[in-house]
């Protein structure tokens, strides 16, 4: 379907004529030098940010701590159904976890709404601001952001040391040419709409885990 | 004078007079304040992060049409609809017009300013559509029907037992400590069945990523993220003026907006929507749809001097730091961009009834000092006074005034003898008792102030008739 | 040699505040200043050029250009005066001849402390004041002028000066100009809020390089029968022992 577009050459014509006179040039400055402290040892870093940002990042040493912190995780949670992601990675981690519970995979769809916690890889971790960056391609949209708990499984080397090197990635990996989403979470869901005070967990995860997995 | 400037000047009144208000916004502000400072605190480089974010969203405002086309290509291309809206009515009815034909009975909204400027829910509550505000505070004045106080925190002049208290009335419980974390539990059970239920979402954008062909949301409750990923139609109302040329660029501008916005180091979801789901995922809406809204920008742009406005990201900073927002508050402004980027915007967005908004400024320029992208506000209040008086819409009695003033300055002898009579007369009446009263023609001065001070003799007097012998007749200098 | 500098001596602290000029002089006198006062001088066109009326402010700001053609360095108590010399004239005067002339005059205008401690070196001028004071940053001394430490150096530099600090000291005290009449119920808040501030400081005076922000807070003090006083920096920094 083509959208019927009256004003798209009315306004793009008088966005043209308005830009023939030049704006007045920008007061000369110089300033050198990074602006952001530039980030020495990323792994450090991430885990200091997720603290900041409220949290919890378990570092483990290999594939079956992995699975045991998943296991500790998910049986922290209420009794409900756990969505993962459609991965190789995720079957076997679950499997190793030896956890009983229901699950749903992203292939047949979206989490449900009752969901207690979803199980996701992520495309890269961002030690400057303790964010994990996901897609589409990490279990869809809602898989971050339906259930009280997201559990994101991840290894030291996907670690980048900040947003700038992350976002540059993305644009020449094309991830937005291939997926339909992005999003860079660093922390739980919150809320400081009364009276400036912090409340977790407004509308999406009141916990976001990352296992952060060293050595595989 | 305007309706709306006569009613700005009686709501300024009761407000900057309300010592509650005053409080709340006080205590909220200090919240604010030493986030901001901590936050900034962690940018290595303040200023060259806000000469990069100006430098950025400049070269976008210089190209505007070079990468909204772009970026128009790259939505297409990945499935998406591109609307471009001259005004608010054309905004509106598209998107009625698209929850008509898809059957939408439900719509949930994530925090969007542009849809509160083109006055949108209405539109879609005509035509028998339940429209959710899905943030916080936006959820909260809606259920009282108010506007926005703040472009950033909208409910931020209630306090927790006002909430408590609309809770009650309007969604039947009572969290009886009015405990905000019960509130907000509150909150998101309600609205949890709005966001399972709706058939369409509709959002705004911080960002318009141009070579990417991608929206940029920043939210922290994550409604903004439900808001887009459950319902079956994504509709994302933006300005023009939203974009910037690459996704790199975000690295920058999202840390930037987040500190300036509420001293976060980024907001928790740093969200890029870039088309409907594609077959390959798991979810998504099936339908994507920008609607650009032009609105007076373009007139804007075209304007050389003032043009730099339209590289506001909307982070709230010079609200919060503005005394005269602090003191009258986000309503009495009647506008909805409030503090100083409202007073600069509005009167090019809404025409000549909002001119007052530009004199209503002590010109203190703190705005100017916190603008993440070095906008300089308050000399475009200036400039607005500057084209207030040029068009004619001046009060003719204060013309006058000037031109007589001018006279005089234009004239020592006529400058002296003013100023001699007006301290005579002056002393004359306050000797009398009557300053502050309707007889005291400075009484606008003088009725909440003590009078000014009236020397019998100006300093030109006093250097003609010599400094030196008035100091060795008082053999010292007093200090007032 | 003396330095000689010519008093520029805004026409409200001509006509409602001589005293300030007048302590300025003995500053800049016990300095070693030769100083001048040009009895044409009026006023610089701000109030005017604040307002919009750009048309009415003109005329006076030239008429100021020709006054001080030849005055070699130019002094005033006041911040925003100074500021709209060197700031607005400019600007006022953008696509007139007298542009580079505005530009150039903007250049040796200084505002008292300004001129004191950058283009004379000084930050003890000699004066002695034994009471607690607390400084207001006026906006256009602070943020056209960048003007940030210069009056608190002098201050420190007065003996028997207690100097206290005050909770958003750079924080606009509401005057504004007309605004202060046109929006006096907002620029009454204002002043209220900074008088709450210099109350907690617990200082018998407060103090800045603007006149006509003094003038404005001392009307609120006085109306809420505070303690504390204002006092411009001139004139604390004229007293002796």
């Amino acid at each position: 379907m083509a959208t019927s577009n009256p004003s798209r050459e009315a306004i793009l014509a008088r966005i043209r004529e308005g830009l023939r006179t030049p704006a007045p040039p920008m007061e000369a400055k110089t300033l050198d030098g990074p602006i952001f402290e530039p980030v020495q040892n990323p792994l450090e870093r991430f885990q200091q940010e997720c603290k900041a940002n409220l949290m919890e990042c378990q570092v483990t040493a290999d594939a079956s701590g992995s699975a045991q912190v998943l296991a500790q995780v998910l049986n922290s949670l209420p009794a409900g159904e756990v969505f993962l992601q459609d991965d190789p990675v995720l079957r076997r981690l679950m499997e190793n976890s030896g956890s009983a519970r229901q699950l749903q995979w992203s292939s047949q769809g979206g989490p449900a709404e009752t969901a207690q916690a979803t199980v996701t890889l992520a495309d890269a971790l961002i030690a400057q601001t303790g964010s994990i960056f996901v897609s589409a391609a990490c279990g869809g949209r809602g898989a971050s952001v339906v259930a009280p708990c997201h559990i994101v499984y991840a290894t030291a080397r996907q670690l980048v040391p900040d947003l700038v090197t992350a976002l540059r990635t993305a644009t020449a990996q094309g991830r937005l040419d291939n997926h339909s989403f992005a999003c860079i979470i660093s922390g739980s869901s919150r809320t400081a709409d009364i009276e400036k005070i912090l409340v977790q967990g407004a509308h999406g995860p009141m916990r976001l885990v990352v296992i952060l997995e060293t050595n595989s | 004078m305007s309706s709306a400037a006569e009613q700005f000047l009686r709501d300024a009144a009761t407000k900057s007079a309300d010592l509650v208000h005053r409080e709340i916004i006080r205590r909220n502000m200090d919240s604010y304040e030493a986030a901001h400072q901590r936050g900034r605190s962690r940018i290595k480089n303040w200023e060259a992060a806000r000469r990069r974010c100006q430098e950025i969203k400049r070269e976008a405002i210089e190209h505007l049409d070079k990468y909204l086309l772009q970026f128009e290509e790259k939505v297409i291309a990945h499935g998406g609809h591109v609307f471009w809206a001259a005004n608010g009515d054309e905004a509106c009815a598209y998107i009625k017009d698209l929850a008509v034909s898809r059957n939408v009975r439900t719509v949930v909204k994530s925090k969007s300013m542009v849809t509160e400027e083109i006055h949108l829910s209405p539109v879609l509550e005509k035509v028998g559509i339940k429209v959710w505000e899905t943030d916080l505070g936006e959820f909260i004045v809606q259920l009282r029907n108010e506007p926005p106080y703040h472009i950033v925190t909208p409910a931020m002049h209630l306090n927790r037992q006002q909430i408590r208290e609309l809770f009650r009335e309007k969604l039947g419980e009572d969290i009886a400590d009015a405990d905000p974390q019960k509130l907000v539990a509150l909150a998101r059970r309600k609205l949890r069945e709005a966001f399972f239920a709706a058939e369409m979402g509709i959002s705004g954008a911080n960002f318009l990523v141009a070579d990417s062909g991608a929206i940029a949301i920043s939210t922290n409750e994550g409604n903004g993220r439900l808001s887009t990923s459950l319902p079956r139609i994504h509709v994302a109302v933006t300005g023009i003026e939203k974009i910037v040329p690459r996704l790199e660029d975000l690295g920058t501008l999202w840390p930037v907006l987040a500190t300036s916005g509420t001293g976060q180091p980024i907001t928790t979801y740093s969200t890029l929507i870039g088309g409907p789901r594609r077959p390959s995922e798991a979810d998504g809406p099936e339908e994507f749809h920008v609607v650009l809204l032009d609105n007076g920008r373009s007139s804007l742009l075209a304007n050389a001097e003032e043009r730099e406005v339209l590289t506001c990201i909307r982070c709230g900073a010079c609200l919060n730091i503005c005394p005269v927002y602090r003191n009258i508050g986000g309503h009495t402004y009647n506008t909805t961009y409030q503090g100083p980027i409202g007073s600069v915007l509005t009167p090019h967005l809404r025409g000549n009834d909002f001119q007052h908004l530009a004199q209503a400024s002590s010109l203190c320029g703190a705005c100017s000092s916190v603008c993440p992208v070095n906008i300089n506000l308050h000399h475009h209040l200036l400039h607005n006074r500057r084209d207030a008086a040029a068009s004619g819409n001046a009060k003719a009695s204060e013309r006058a005034q000037f031109r007589l003033w001018r006279t005089a300055m234009l004239h020592p002898g006529l400058y002296r003898l003013g100023g001699w009579m007006m301290r005579r007369s002056l002393r004359l009446l306050y000797g009398m008792g009557l300053a502050g009263t309707v007889f005291d023609p400075m009484r606008a001065w003088s009725r909440k102030r003590t009078p000014m001070p009236l020397p019998a003799k100006s300093f030109r007097t006093r250097w003609k008739e010599g400094l030196e012998k008035e100091e060795q007749g008082r053999g010292q200098v007093g200090n007032k | 040699m003396a330095r000689k500098v010519s008093l520029f001596v805004p026409c409200f602290v001509d006509q409602l505040q001589p005293q300030v000029a007048v302590d300025a002089v003995k500053v800049l006198r016990r300095v070693g200043c030769e100083v001048d006062f040009l009895p044409d001088q009026t006023c610089c066109g701000q109030p005017a050029f604040n307002t919009g009326f750009w048309d009415e402010a003109r005329p006076c700001a030239e008429r100021f250009l020709r006054v001080f053609k030849d005055a070699e360095t130019i002094v005033s108590p006041s911040g925003s005066c100074t500021t709209m010399v060197r700031a607005f004239f400019p600007e006022l005067m953008a696509s007139g001849a007298l542009h580079d002339e505005a530009v150039a005059l903007g250049k040796r205008t200084f505002e008292l402390s300004e001129f004191l401690v950058r283009q004379m070196g000084l930050t003890d001028v000699g004066a002695s004041f034994a009471h607690t004071v607390t400084y207001h940053a006026s906006c256009h001394g602070l943020r056209e002028l960048k003007l940030r430490d210069e009056p608190l150096q002098l201050l420190r530099g007065v003996k028997g000066l207690k100097l206290v600090d005050m909770l958003r000291f750079d924080e606009c005290c509401g005057f504004g100009g007309t605004f202060a009449t046109k929006f006096e119920s907002i620029s009454v808040a204002m002043g209220d809020s900074k008088a709450d501030n210099i109350a907690v400081t617990g200082a018998e005076y407060v103090t800045a390089i603007d006149p006509s922000c003094l003038m404005h807070v001392q009307g609120i003090l006085g109306r809420r029968k505070d303690r504390a006083r204002a006092i411009h920096l001139a004139s604390i920094l004229a007293s002796e022992a």
